[in-house]
């Protein structure tokens, strides 16, 4: 009896501490860029004007279509590859599996700052890769197309193989078989994937600085710049941005999935 | 026996084997179905029975041996190409696909016209009574309607063969012996030569032509069900079927259409000659529990296979009591099935006496 | 059969992932030259200059860092995922997601927001001199303790989603039959509940500890100058310096502590650890 009332009160409240020392400093950051002040800290009036700001700068308007462009090739690519490679994986068996499995844990594992060196130092001095989009898409999809084949794998574990058996039996084809019953039933998990992927490509900074080279600014690479000159309200609703795009992405997968389950398994 | 006249087989093996790492799943089976006969493949879980029809339907492919379809052998042809349709034991129904998409699935692939598909799969569905369901996923239908669409998906593209994998497992007792009629009834409006696979002897006993027993990936016995059942020839086949009670021996007389034989525990058991088995060959007799008559003690029949006993255990089976009598002269057990109405005449620990026709005593051979 | 669907991702590995650590390796054992040159003479002075002090300072204080971000977060996030599973009920996921959407913002943006609110022109400042608290700004970051906190606000999320995972997975009557056998909560919990969830909270321990060894954002936003880690230095020889053979140094040094750590932990926990992670 007495333990409970220790969790049941310290518990919730421990919780609780921790939900906003989480989303507090994220809030705020919300609530300022809606605020009138230069320096984007402390409330002077409503306004929308980082927002146009955005959309009106051009170097913001640029880095913010550099992200988009990347983000978008890479979630693509990623989950196509990673859809290919989860199929492989858990379908055959062939030498040297377990160590393709492990190198593709290797960019998840491994220090960003590593592989990022690692990478700025094959692009420049080895493989004489132009920095800019190709290697900043190559270090994206490096990263992103293990996350996809890791997810898919798991659901893949989850499915009943005897409906691509049945289909084939029925007359169809493995291209057919893939086309009308594989991909569907992966659908979730590669839905999933994208919504992981998506958000990050976006976002990362790390990866991205080391590989970009002078020429090519994504939106991070433009918000660490401007915190180093101090140009920081804009960043406000930049960050906002951020925050607010994988609660979209989010919502928009629930939304999709409970109109989905009123047609589907 | 299957009686092979000018005829052509619709399904033949010829010697069919197929290895696993580890074990034979299937070896050296031979067998032929006769065309628009119900076959079923009996025997306990890991038998091959199952990957036997799966060499069938193409799904695996064989180490040895030929499998031919209407006389044409077709190793080398493709699932998605043979003129069979197979029924999952899961069903295997698409999940994100109604119950009208399912079923026409297999008549898209051939490019049937539109029309057509829909005509047929009219039909289809008032074939099985699916009337209304068309519309529905197949989470959204009962399990017994979730058969019908699996077999409607199949039979709709009027295959040589149906290929069932334990179709019925997955009901409770009272649907499966409405689905055990219904497929009976299709199959005799259908005319479709049926592979069935299941271990389940009441069913495959029910709706079959023809049983084929296999265990270990050996074929032991294939027979009608009146054969199966009331003269399993092997000891595998007897314990595996229900005839619960054998008795290895040798025989030791012949006479008069007559056998006698000596079991281990030396009882003297009478059967019925049989002119097509040599006295050497045989290695005992089975007698099935429902064939036993149990009578109380001093009853006075002395006669052949009539033995004295102690009931040691009655239990109850709601349409039978399952009786153990272990035996006086050799402490082995003997079960009886005891119609219910006898039940107030015996109880446990008396001393009660079993006996059985010379009919009933089926041979063993192995 | 199998080459068509794994032969792409295989060449791109080995070109894009394995390649470049392998190069990496190469280059540290080389001197570096002028203007960012890499000058082809065999060398372990890099190796040897690990040994410096400076240098050995940086990474026993990152390791120093990183451990205790690693038990922070073990301290914070455990009793979050635990009420998340026993109390959540139906708001279970809801729950679950708002410990971990803030991971999938941008992990640049979300320092900048503790900035935003601790920094020296930061929200809380401006509150207390303008309550009359204070009468110069407080320098709550650029200090070491401000690193940790930086840490741990970057990687909480990432230990709370394995551990969530793993007692999730607890089958609910190990602790009935546990309590039936007349084990109070508190023994229940040590006894059958910490074992079982092993395999989450190394899981956990290797997403969180790994990024932090290697981290060079949070010292370099909020850390100052007694606050240089690990992966500043390789910053500084990368970047910076254009020093090629010392970053790679660095990085090599970086890769062998994290494989350590991660075949101690899969050691320790097992498959559930590997599965865990992903």
């Amino acid at each position: 009896m007495k333990s409970w009332n220790i969790t049941g009160k310290i518990l919730p409240a421990l919780v609780t501490l921790v939900y906003s020392f989480l989303w507090v400093p994220v809030i705020i950051l919300i609530v300022f860029s809606f605020s009138n002040d230069k320096y984007g800290i402390g409330w002077k009036g409503f306004t929308l004007g980082w927002y146009s700001e955005i959309l009106n700068n051009v170097a913001v308007r640029n880095a913010l279509e550099t992200s988009l462009i990347i983000a978008i090739i890479t979630v693509v690519v990623s989950t196509v590859a990673g859809t290919l490679t989860a199929y492989g994986l858990y379908k055959y068996k062939f030498r040297g599996k377990e160590i393709l499995r492990m190198s593709l844990l290797l960019p998840i594992v491994m220090p960003y700052i590593v592989t990022a060196g690692a990478l700025l130092v094959f692009f420049t001095r080895v493989a004489h890769i132009p920095l800019g989009y190709p290697s900043i898409l190559i270090a994206h999809i490096s990263f992103s197309t293990p996350l996809a084949v890791f997810v898919i794998l798991g659901r893949m574990q989850r499915i009943d193989w005897t409906l691509e058996e049945a289909s084939i039996d029925l007359g169809a084809d493995r291209l057919t078989t893939w086309r009308k019953i594989t991909i569907p039933l992966l659908l979730p998990a590669i839905i999933a994937s994208a919504v992981l992927i998506f958000p990050w490509s976006l976002g990362d900074f790390t990866v991205t600085f080391f590989v970009a080279g002078a020429g090519t600014t994504t939106l991070p690479i433009y918000v660490f710049s401007a915190l180093r000159w101090g140009e920081t309200a804009t960043i406000n609703a930049i960050g906002a941005i951020f925050v607010a795009l994988p609660v979209i992405c989010l919502l928009l997968v629930t939304l999709l999935q409970r109109k989905g389950v009123r047609k589907s398994w | 026996m299957v009686e092979n006249r000018e005829s052509i087989p619709c399904i033949e093996l010829r010697n069919l084997v197929k290895r696993f790492p580890g074990v034979t799943a299937v070896d050296h089976v031979s067998l032929k179905v006769e065309k628009g006969k119900v076959f079923s493949l009996l025997g306990p879980s890991g038998c091959g029975k199952t990957t036997t029809l799966r060499i069938i339907a193409g799904l695996e492919t064989m180490d040895e041996g030929n499998v031919l379809i209407d006389g044409k052998v077709i190793n080398d042809v493709p699932a998605y190409k043979r003129d069979c349709s197979t029924v999952f034991q899961s069903l295997a129904l698409f999940p994100h696909m109604t119950v009208e998409a399912n079923i026409s699935y297999g008549l898209e692939r051939r490019k049937v016209p539109k029309d057509e598909i829909r005509k047929r799969v009219g039909e289809m569905v008032d074939l099985m009574g699916l009337g209304g369901m068309e519309k529905r996923r197949p989470s959204q239908i009962s399990g017994g309607q979730r058969q019908r669409v699996a077999l409607a998906r199949s039979l709709i593209l009027k295959p040589k063969i149906l290929l069932l994998d334990e179709p019925l497992s997955s009901l409770d007792r009272k649907l499966r012996k409405e689905m055990q009629v219904e497929l009976k009834r299709i199959q005799r409006e259908v005319g479709i030569t049926f592979l069935y696979v299941t271990h389940d002897q009441k069913v495959a006993l029910s709706i079959s032509d023809i049983i084929a027993v296999m265990g270990e990936g050996k074929l032991e016995q294939v027979g009608t069900p009146t054969e199966i059942y009331e003269t399993p020839r092997t000891r595998f086949i007897a314990d595996f079927i229900g005839a619960g009670n054998i008795f290895p021996g040798k025989v030791i007389a012949s006479g008069n259409g007559r056998v006698q034989l000596e079991t281990e525990g030396g009882l003297r058991v009478i059967a019925l000659e049989n002119k097509d088995i040599r006295s050497e060959e045989v290695t005992g007799i089975s007698v099935h529990p429902e064939l036993v008559e149990l009578l109380p003690e001093g009853a006075g029949l002395e006669g052949d296979n009539s033995f004295e006993g102690k009931i040691v255990e009655m239990i109850y089976q709601g349409d039978f009591i399952e009786t153990r009598i272990c035996l006086d002269q050799t402490g082995g057990l003997i079960t009886v099935y005891l119609r219910p109405d006898r039940k107030t005449q015996f109880s446990p620990g008396e001393e009660v006496l079993v006996h059985w026709s010379p009919e009933s005593s089926n041979i063993l051979l192995g | 059969m199998y080459l068509p669907s794994v032969g792409p991702v295989s060449i791109w590995n080995i070109l894009f992932v394995i390649a470049p650590l392998g190069f990496i390796l190469y280059f540290s054992f080389l001197t570096a030259g002028p203007f960012g040159r890499i000058v082809p003479i065999f060398t372990l002075e890099n190796y040897l200059a690990l040994a410096r002090a400076t240098v050995a300072e940086v990474f026993l204080r990152t390791l120093l860092f990183a451990f205790t971000t690693n038990m922070l977060c073990l301290l914070i996030g455990y009793p979050l995922a635990y009420f998340i599973v026993m109390y959540g009920g139906r708001w279970r996921i809801p729950l679950l997601f708002l410990v971990i959407l803030p991971s999938w913002t941008s992990y640049l943006i979300r320092l900048y927001a503790i900035r935003t609110l601790f920094g020296r022109a930061g929200l809380i400042n401006s509150a207390l001199l303008s309550l009359g608290l204070i009468s110069s700004p407080l320098e709550i970051l650029y200090t070491p303790s401000a690193v940790v906190f930086g840490l741990v606000y970057g990687w909480l999320p990432l230990m709370v989603l394995p551990i969530y995972a793993s007692l999730v997975g607890l089958d609910p009557y190990l602790l009935e039959a546990s309590a039936d056998l007349g084990a109070t909560s508190f023994r229940r919990f040590f006894t059958v509940t910490l074992p079982l969830t092993k395999g989450g909270i190394l899981a956990g321990t290797i997403l969180v500890l790994v990024p932090c060894i290697g981290d060079f954002l949070v010292p370099m936003l909020m850390g100052g100058a007694g606050a240089f880690m690990a992966g500043n230095l390789a910053y500084l020889y990368f970047i910076t310096a254009a020093n090629i053979p010392a970053g790679s140094t660095i990085g090599i040094a970086l890769t062998v502590i994290v494989l350590l750590i991660l075949y101690l932990c899969i050691k320790s926990g097992g498959k559930e650890t590997t599965e865990r992670i992903v």
